[in-house]
């Protein structure tokens, strides 16, 4: 599960933002510490961890923004695969209509074919008689074995 | 301390997620999941008008399993343009 960016934001500004505050106050110490007399024993300590913050504020600011960027990729190349997949069910649905009208229209003509079989019917038997090689050839031709 | 050592540590659980985009395999017409039938075959007779009957009604079979196939071969072209126009 991803971090969410808010919080990916904030860490990342906090650190960046307390390096360049503790690298400004360690950088101008002499001037702060008559406002903070307190901190005057923490010079160094102030130096050398302000210096580690912002030196990670910077990386990790530019790890954010190349994890920005590729979530910005993701959300992008997931829209189009919601297009897609609509397009996809659209063509299904054409596909869909038209193989039924191709099917009712052969259907329709088989009905019409057999009404007329069987209108000749009298007329196809007294002139033609089928031998029962006949039956085999075709049964043969029409098996799958 | 404890702190500041374990927050790197935070972050990197973002750089390591993954976050693969899904695609989902298009779906097929119920129609064309259907097997094309076997033929008809014929009874002993001697009639020639059965004959003709069974042999027309193998054609109308042939042509229901020919749009299939034709439908077949539509459906995949149609689903591979769309699927390479997503990049």
């Amino acid at each position: 599960m991803m971090i969410p960016d808010a919080m990916l934001a904030w860490v990342v500004n906090t650190i960046l933002i307390a390096g360049i505050i503790g690298f400004g106050v360690s950088f101008f110490f002499g001037y702060v510490v008559r406002w903070l007399p307190s901190i005057a024993p923490y010079h160094l300590l102030i130096q050398v961890i302000s210096i580690i913050l912002l030196v990670s504020g910077v990386y990790f600011k530019g790890g954010y923004s190349v994890e920005m960027e590729w979530r910005a990729k993701v959300a992008e190349l997931e829209t189009k695969i919601a297009v897609s997949e609509q397009q996809s069910k659209d063509a299904n649905t054409k596909l869909e209509e038209a193989v039924k009208e191709k099917n009712k229209a052969i259907k329709d003509k088989q009905v019409v074919v057999q009404t007329k079989i069987k209108e000749v019917t009298k007329i196809i038997d007294a002139e033609c008689k089928v031998s029962p090689e006949v039956i085999n050839i075709l049964n043969q031709a029409g098996s799958k074995k | 301390m404890k702190f500041l050592t374990l927050l790197p540590i935070v972050l990197l659980t973002g750089c390591l997620a993954n976050t693969p985009v899904k695609r989902t395999f298009p779906e097929v017409p119920e129609e064309l999941k259907v097997a094309c039938p076997d033929l008809r075959t014929l009874e002993p007779t001697t009639k020639m008008s059965e004959v003709v009957s069974v042999v027309a009604s193998n054609y109308g079979q042939y042509q229901e399993c020919q749009i299939k196939v034709d439908t077949w071969i539509e459906w995949y072209k149609t689903q591979k343009q769309i699927f390479d126009s997503v990049k």
